[in-house]
């Protein structure tokens, strides 16, 4: 017989181990505990995963990971299938649109490429010029933090149900129907409410954060007129504001250009410009003479400045100046003051109609339609809110919330009101406690239209899909007054029959004739100011960067260092260094380069604010103190929430100061602040070069004298002496930039859009604390101080004492702005330098940075006497430690394709805009034509409002910048190096008595 | 057969003849080490991974896990490069210059004196690689045109000489000590005993190239040692005056000075002798070479540390000078602003251990007293790491425009680094004193008649 | 009769140079002498002539200077001439003083090298080459002398007389 072949496991198998024979038999060693598992019937009643849960679990995490799977690491671009006519892949498409979000108005235009919106500029048919909020404001339309579809009690719906909903409530709300927005200054959008308010007899509330009451109130007891009038700062040869930030945040319907244009000392004269402030404004230090006070005594002043001028009183010393010029300059002179007290208002008024101002600087027939919010009502309000009368609220463009003093009272009431509706667009402060948040769309999405001022009228169209499932709150309105109508179309008939609507909205900004307000007489109703004071006194202001806070979450903007006090990512109270000295309290710079300070415990009335930071601001008036509104965010997004402290909560009876009952105490701890500038003298250097108009007058070269050297061939300039044979920049472009320090109002506007032109990475706090801030541009402060060379020379002073000195600003300093970018030095330093050539000079004068050739030794930041370039010490792109825009899909979408995002271990800075440049040059040649002058552009010389910086050809011997650089107010900055820049400026000038 | 005048001191002390050199001098290398090697090579050795480690999360993470910022782009980096190559002088400059000057004393120690030359040079050289922001493109320096079409290098950056001196110093420096190991690597190869150790047998006949001492190879020996020598010399020179162009040929006041290259050669040879002092007065306890480094050696080089310490303090005071005279208000706070500004206290110390103590030096009792002497090195080479921070640090915080005015203080990866090279320093180091010959004993036997104690009698 | 190869060796290089004038004065070659250090006037006593190294060092160290000025002039001038920091590229004369460093640093990197590189090359030296010496001593204390003759008897003799302590003869391969 064939023996059968056999093979074994094991020896135990061939032995026929029973154990073996039996493990044969079943298929686990351990028995599975199926029983326990699933025999356990109250276990799986009770849990909430029932076993088809679990499949579904399963089915789509292996649906999910397949997925995941498929997808690859390339990331493919699709190219368009049916090309849209107007998108050319590469080329920029501009479209004209307007900002509003209740605080800043500005009309724009919108540089979109690829059908993404990439850039703001202003849109020079108007004057409403943007600021750098409005610049920035491109970037919030791609927070990650914006509400992505409707919400119910916080959770998803479809729009068609929330309208249902919605509308059947209305239909059977008990109570009032309240509609509360931001001033609304857009026709279709009023009529729009106006036809809902009828619908369903709501009343419409508006609110600002920031109230003009006082003015509005005032204009309408002395004229009739209940309205903000416009002003002419051009047209005045004396202005006198008693704490009106124009420049900065009074009103923000951009006045810079206006005050600029009469600040030319080209023609032999300037605007006079008296700033009596309490806080260091960005008008005050812009201002020629500057007195600073407290807020009682501000209203002091302002009476006797009145009573001085019908002859009542004699002028006070401090106004002595003031009262004869504004007398000298009736009719072109021009009184504003920052007061939300009527009766103060009323005073103005009256000082503008002795000066018979009205109708020449001040217009009320053609007013602003802004700012028309009621704080009564608004206060009304919340009452009816709590005594449980308002029925349905519909909440659009406020916050309340946030930005109420009584903001925990309004919630009260919210809870009260059985219908809430909100319309913000993302989550914030007011929505959370709302039932029903639709949210609206941001302006580069939506369609609308705008009357700021009488007789102007812009509009605002979209320039990118709709990122979210969102709705414009006119849309909303409409479908909930069950109209049929769509906003897009209504806004189209509405205009059709008053203008060429395509051509105006091409345009963005129209003119249109309409009847114009009949102001009445003044009535001359003037009660006295009764002011209470005490000995320390808070102002409450609107920072640079936020303003009231609507932008917060925008990274940009919390790292735009403040222009007064350069410091970012914070608010703080602003105290004089002699009130610090009282209290005990200082700031001090740690040996790594950053600041820390004191923090107080602050009490205004019976509100209390724990922990507020402290800095010592120079020009803060003695026994004052400032703090910025719009910080404090709890619910804005990943990057606004817990910056600063809400300084809401101390306005009291709707006016920005309190004279009386406050208090600090310094408490224990300490603060870090993120400053950019720790030193803020020129330490006696002459950086930036000033003289007085009536200097200027008698000779144009006055503060700005000849740098020359002693030779062998006698006297020369810095260039004559170069040991080098130069080269040829006569022919061809020579690109330079012109920066006037006159007309340099330090509006920041230029760094914010230098920043989204050219990808630069926002860094966080804890980085620009150890100076590591990466802005291009940056706007320089420098405060005067008391110690001088001549000073210590008379005192004989020795060096070192008087250094020491030196670095003391004055109490009360002048303050001066100079921006300071790469200057493209055409014997740069920093070219050099570099052992690898990462860095040379172009034939247009440019200086290159070849971002893939740079291998960062950091040798050209050394060698650069300007300390311009900023290197990559991480990698701020894709990076979680870093996570701002640049870490999100969503907010990469606002950078600019044609300039390259730094990796980590590069060296960057200012470029010049040379894509800008490139692109100009290109389409010369391809119409076969020279390069116009002003074409060609730089990000920061486009934002500028007052033309301070002005960008061009000197080869083109017609161009604004060749005239400029032949001034006799131009200088280079640190000519006596030899540097030889492309970048020069022009003295400052200041309209003082000499 | 040269003599040598009685009055001189005798360089080698005791009955030394050939034969007992040789036996002193392959002692080290063939016998076992004892309990101090290892417990100072232990230390060396942590102080070296924490440099590992450091330089790897630096390299990882990037530059910012340093304390840099916009306004002081270098600070410790260079500081220690530029001390690390200062102190890699000596070693050359005693085996080079002391050849030309035919100067006999320098025959016990210039073996050890050109390995400290050698592994200085090494950690020197880490950190121009480490420092830069892309280290794994460090390959651009070199004069190959790039990847992207003929972008080559620019000749005309200090730093890029400094990549060529760097490099020939470090590579002459290198051969120079290994044509005078030859000779002594075949002594310990003919030493070691094949049948206990075979293989270090193989080592050190690779190692000596198969050196056997013939009349025509001393012949030649003798030439390339003296042709280096020449040529070595002016090197030590121009390598760290192109160093200190680094800094005299930038814009920055405090860095703009003309001075800069005879003041770092000084300074470089009198932190470069301190260092030697601080090694081969530990060197000669703990490998037993008292008989060969002689206070007498001891007390030579504290002379030139004297001298060369006095150079520096000139230089010191001519920048003083020179700041205040130019008239450059610049100039004038940037030397004010070292003396009495934030960083007063750097100045200072460097004023005390580089210009003040090196004044004892003029007393015999303490310039031969090894103790002190010792403690004295140690002061120096603090005062010249001071030195260079002060130079680089304080020039860099206040420059041109006060709006950039800023402050700089080390993180514990820039303490890593700096700590962790001198660790690395030291295991390159002692590895070297248990396995080279650490005197050149086939020169130094060409002494014994003239200069040794025995014949002095 | 056969080829001997005698080695003499000495304690001391006086006696070794003594007796190396002696034994060449009676016409016998000497094949080659080993000693431990290098022995002053030895290669004069042997009638070695000078050896050529430095002229050679002289020549790479030229080879060196102009490679360096190639160099520079081709990159910098030549292949592409970029205006960094204004430094004049329009000539190489305008531009040299920059270069002086590298090209100082190329010579001696060149005339150095490779002299080592020649004397390495001439004197056999190189890793893997074993010892010629007859006696391993020779690194020590010993100096050794090595005449290949076949009049074994005389030379060693003569080298005895001379003051060698030890003679031990070979036959020669």
């Amino acid at each position: 017989m064939t023996k059968q072949k056999k093979y074994w496991k094991g020896l135990a198998e061939l032995t026929n181990d029973p154990a073996i024979e039996s493990l044969k038999h079943n298929e686990f060693v351990e028995p599975i505990p199926t029983e326990e598992f699933l025999g356990d019937e109250k276990a799986l009643t009770q849990s909430t995963t029932s076993r088809r849960d679990f499949l579904k679990f399963l089915g789509f995490s292996t649906a999910a990971a397949t997925l995941a799977a498929c997808e690859t690491p390339v990331v493919k671009s699709i190219p368009y299938v049916v090309k849209p006519e107007e998108i050319t892949p590469g080329v920029a498409n501009w479209y004209s649109s307007t900002y509003y979000d209740g605080n800043d108005f500005a009309n724009v235009l919108v540089k979109t490429r690829e059908g993404r919106p990439i850039f703001i500029k202003p849109n020079d048919l108007s004057s409403a010029t943007p600021n750098a909020r409005v610049v920035s404001s491109v970037l919030s339309l791609y927070d990650s933090n914006r509400l992505k579809t409707p919400k119910k009690k916080g959770q998803t719906t479809a729009w068609s149900q929330i309208d249902e909903e919605i509308v059947t409530r209305l239909s059977d709300v008990d109570g009032q129907v309240v509609v509360l927005t931001n001033t609304i200054i857009s026709p279709t959008t009023n009529a729009i409410i106006n036809d809902f308010c009828e619908k369903y007899d709501a009343k419409h509330i508006q609110y600002d954060a920031i109230s003009y009451q006082g003015i509005l109130d005032a204009n309408q007891s002395s004229f009739g007129v209940r309205a903000i009038p416009s002003y002419h700062f051009d047209k005045s040869d004396v202005i006198v504001s008693f704490g009106a930030d124009f420049l900065g945040s009074w009103l923000n319907v951009g006045f810079e250009k206006q005050y600029a244009s009469n600040r030319n000392p080209k023609n032999g004269k300037m605007s006079r410009h008296f700033q009596i402030e309490t806080n260091m404004s960005l008008t005050g230090s812009n201002a020629d003479v500057r007195i600073p006070v407290k807020p009682s005594e501000k209203l002091r002043l302002i009476e006797n400045l009145y009573q001085s001028i019908i002859g009542n009183q004699s002028p006070d010393d401090r106004l002595k100046d003031i009262y004869s010029e504004l007398l000298a300059a009736k009719g072109k002179s021009l009184v504003v003051c920052d007061s939300n007290d009527k009766d103060v208002q009323l005073v103005i008024n009256a000082i503008n109609n002795q000066l018979s101002n009205y109708g020449k600087t001040i217009d009320l027939e053609k007013p602003y339609y802004l700012k028309a919010g009621d704080d009564e009502l608004v206060n009304q309000l919340v009452k009816d809110m709590n005594s449980g009368q308002v029925g349905a609220l519909i909440i659009s463009g406020v916050n309340p919330s946030y930005t109420l003093p009584n903001a925990e009272q309004f919630n009260a009431g919210l809870k009260k009101v059985s219908l809430t509706i909100s319309t913000a667009l993302s989550m914030d402060e007011t929505a959370q406690y709302v039932e029903y948040v639709c949210p609206d769309r941001h302006y580069l999405e939506s369609w609308g239209d705008a009357r700021a001022k009488h007789g102007e009228v812009s509009f605002t169209q979209p320039t990118i899909q709709p990122l979210f499932d969102s709705r414009q709150f006119q849309d909303s309105m409409l479908s909930w007054s069950r109209s049929n109508e769509d906003y897009y179309t209504y806004l189209k008939q509405y205009w059709r029959e008053k203008t060429a609507w395509s051509q105006s909205l091409h345009d963005g900004f129209i003119t249109i004739s309409e009847s114009k307000k009949s102001p009445t007489s003044f009535s001359g109703n003037v009660v006295s100011i009764t002011q209470n004071s005490g000995d320390l006194e808070l102002a409450l202001y609107q920072s640079n960067s936020l303003g009231d806070g609507t932008q917060a979450n925008n990274p940009w903007l919390q790292e735009l260092p403040d222009p007064i006090t350069r410091a970012c990512w914070d608010n703080y109270i602003t105290v004089s260094a002699t009130t610090a000295r009282e209290y005990g309290l200082s700031n001090w710079n740690n040996n790594d380069g950053s600041m820390d300070g004191n923090v107080v415990r602050l009490t205004v009335g019976n509100t209390t604010l724990e922990n507020v930071p402290v800095l010592i601001q120079p020009g803060q008036a003695i026994g004052t103190i400032g703090l910025a509104l719009g910080y404090g965010r709890t619910s804005s997004g990943k990057v606004g929430n817990a910056v600063g402290i809400n300084a809401y909560p101390l306005i009291t009876n709707n006016d920005f100061i309190a004279p009386s009952n406050v208090t600090i105490e310094k408490m224990e701890g300490e603060h870090g602040f993120a400053s950019v500038q720790l030193h803020h003298t020129m330490m006696g250097r002459s950086l930036i070069k000033e003289t007085t108009l009536s200097e200027y007058i008698k000779d144009p070269k006055a503060g700005n004298p000849d740098i020359t050297f002693y030779t062998h061939k006698g006297k020369l300039f810095a260039d004559e002496v170069s040991l080098w044979k130069e080269f040829d920049h006569e022919s061809g472009h020579f690109w330079n930039l012109s920066i006037d320090l006159t007309t340099c109002i330090g509006c920041n506007a230029c760094v914010v859009a230098c920043h989204s032109e050219n990808n630069v990475p926002v860094v966080g706090k804890e980085e620009v604390r150890k100076s590591r801030d990466m802005h291009w541009l940056r706007i320089d402060r420098y405060y005067s101080s008391d110690m001088t060379e001549e000073i210590a020379e008379e005192q004989g002073l020795g060096s070192v004492s008087k250094y020491k000195a030196m670095e003391v600003p004055s109490e009360n300093p002048d303050v001066a702005f100079q921006p300071v970018m790469c200057q493209h030095c055409n014997h740069a330093p920093c070219e050099t330098v570099c052992p690898v050539a990462a860095t040379s000079h172009s034939a247009e004068g440019l200086n290159h940075m070849a971002y893939n050739r740079c291998v960062g030794t950091r040798y050209c930041a050394n060698n650069c006497p300007y300390k311009v370039r900023r290197f990559n010490w991480f990698n701020y792109a894709e990076n979680d430690a870093f996570d701002f825009n640049m870490n999100d899909d969503l907010g990469k979408m606002v950078l600019n394709p044609d300039v390259t995002v730094r990796v980590r271990g590069v060296m960057e800075k200012c470029s010049m805009c040379i894509q800008m440049i490139q692109k100009v040059k290109l389409d010369a040649k391809r119409d076969g034509r020279k390069v116009l002058d002003k074409e060609a552009q730089t990000a920061c010389s486009v934002a500028c409002p007052t033309n301070a910086l002005v960008f061009g050809d000197v080869n083109d011997t017609s161009s604004e910048v060749s005239t400029l650089k032949e001034d006799e107010r131009q200088y280079y900055l640190l000519e006596e190096i030899n540097t030889a820049p492309s970048v020069f400026y022009q003295t400052k000038i200041r309209n003082r008595k000499a | 057969m040269q003599k040598e005048s009685p009055i001189r001191e005798p360089l080698i002390l005791g009955n030394k003849s050939y034969h007992d050199i040789t036996v002193d001098v392959a002692k080290p290398v063939l016998a076992k080490a004892n309990k101090l090697w290892w417990i100072v090579f232990g230390i060396s050795l942590v102080l070296f991974i924490w440099w590992i480690l450091s330089v790897g999360y630096t390299i990882g993470t990037g530059i910012g896990v340093w304390g840099l910022n916009k306004t002081i782009g270098w600070a410790w980096d260079i500081t220690n490069f530029v001390w690390w190559v200062g102190i890699g002088h000596a070693g050359t400059l005693i085996s080079a210059v002391l050849l030309l000057f035919r100067q006999k004393w320098r025959l016990s120690i210039n073996r050890s004196a050109e390995a400290m030359t050698i592994f200085a040079v090494v950690q020197a050289a880490m950190f121009p690689l480490i420092h830069m922001g892309r280290p794994w493109l460090g390959y651009f320096v070199f004069p190959i045109p790039n990847n992207f079409g003929s972008l080559w290098v620019n000749f005309n950056s200090p730093l890029l000489w400094d990549v060529f001196a760097i490099s020939t110093y470090f590579s002459v420096s290198l051969v120079f000590w290994y044509v005078g190991l030859i000779p002594d690597f075949a002594m310990i190869r003919d030493k070691v005993n094949e049948k206990y150790w075979p293989l270090r047998k193989k080592i050190y006949s690779t190692l000596s190239f198969g050196w056997s001492g013939r009349a025509k190879d001393w012949q030649r020996f003798e030439e390339v040692s003296l042709v280096l020598a020449g040529l070595a010399t002016p090197l030590v020179f121009s390598v760290h005056s192109i160093v200190s162009f680094d800094f005299a040929t930038s814009v920055i006041p405090g860095w703009h000075t003309t001075i800069f290259p005879p003041y770092f050669v000084a300074g470089a040879v009198f932190s470069g002798f301190a260092m030697v002092q601080t090694l081969l007065l530990v060197m000669r306890k703990v490998v037993g070479l008292e008989a060969y480094i002689t206070v007498k050696h001891v007390e030579y080089m504290n002379i030139v540390i004297m001298l060369t310490g006095n150079l520096v303090g000139i230089a010191y005071l001519t920048e003083l000078f020179m700041a205040w005279y130019s008239g450059v208000e610049f100039e004038q706070y940037a030397f004010l602003n070292r003396a009495t500004g934030p960083y007063w206290w750097a100045y200072w110390s460097m004023m005390t251990c580089n210009v003040i103590s090196p004044q004892l030096m003029w007393f015999k009792k303490l310039r031969t007293n090894i103790v002190f002497t010792f403690i004295l090195a140690l002061f120096v080479n603090i005062g010249m790491w001071f030195e260079r921070f002060v130079i680089i640090v304080t020039s860099l915080h206040r420059d041109y425009l006060p709006s950039s005015w800023s402050m700089f203080s080390p993180t514990f990866v820039d303490i890593g680094i700096f700590v962790g090279s001198i660790g690395f320093f030291f295991v390159l180091f002692l590895l070297y004193s248990r396995t080279f010959p650490v005197i050149a004993q086939a020169e130094l036997k060409t002494i014994v008649k003239s200069s040794s104690e025995q014949y002095k009698k | 009769m056969s080829k001997k190869v005698i080695y003499g060796i000495f304690d001391d290089e006086e006696v070794l140079l003594k007796s190396v004038k002696e034994v060449r004065s009676n016409d016998i070659s000497i094949k080659e002498v080993y000693t431990p250090f290098p022995v002053h006037g030895l290669d004069h006593a042997l009638g070695l002539e000078r050896t050529r190294l430095a002229i050679a060092a002289f020549i790479y160290g030229v080879i060196g200077c102009i490679a360096a000025i190639l160099m520079t002039y081709y990159i910098m001038i030549l292949d592409w001439p970029q205006n960094i920091g204004g430094k004049p590229s329009f000539a190489y004369y305008l531009n040299m003083p920059a270069f002086v460093p590298i090209i100082f640093e190329m010579t001696v990197l060149f005339s150095a090298h490779l002299m080592v590189i020649t004397y390495f090359f001439k004197s056999k030296l190189f890793p893997g080459q074993t010892s010629s010496s007859p006696d391993p001593r020779t690194t020590d204390d010993k100096f050794l002398m090595e005449i290949e003759s076949e009049d074994e008897k005389s030379i060693s003799d003569l080298l005895k007389k001379t003051g060698a302590t030890e003679i031990n003869v070979k036959e020669s391969a």
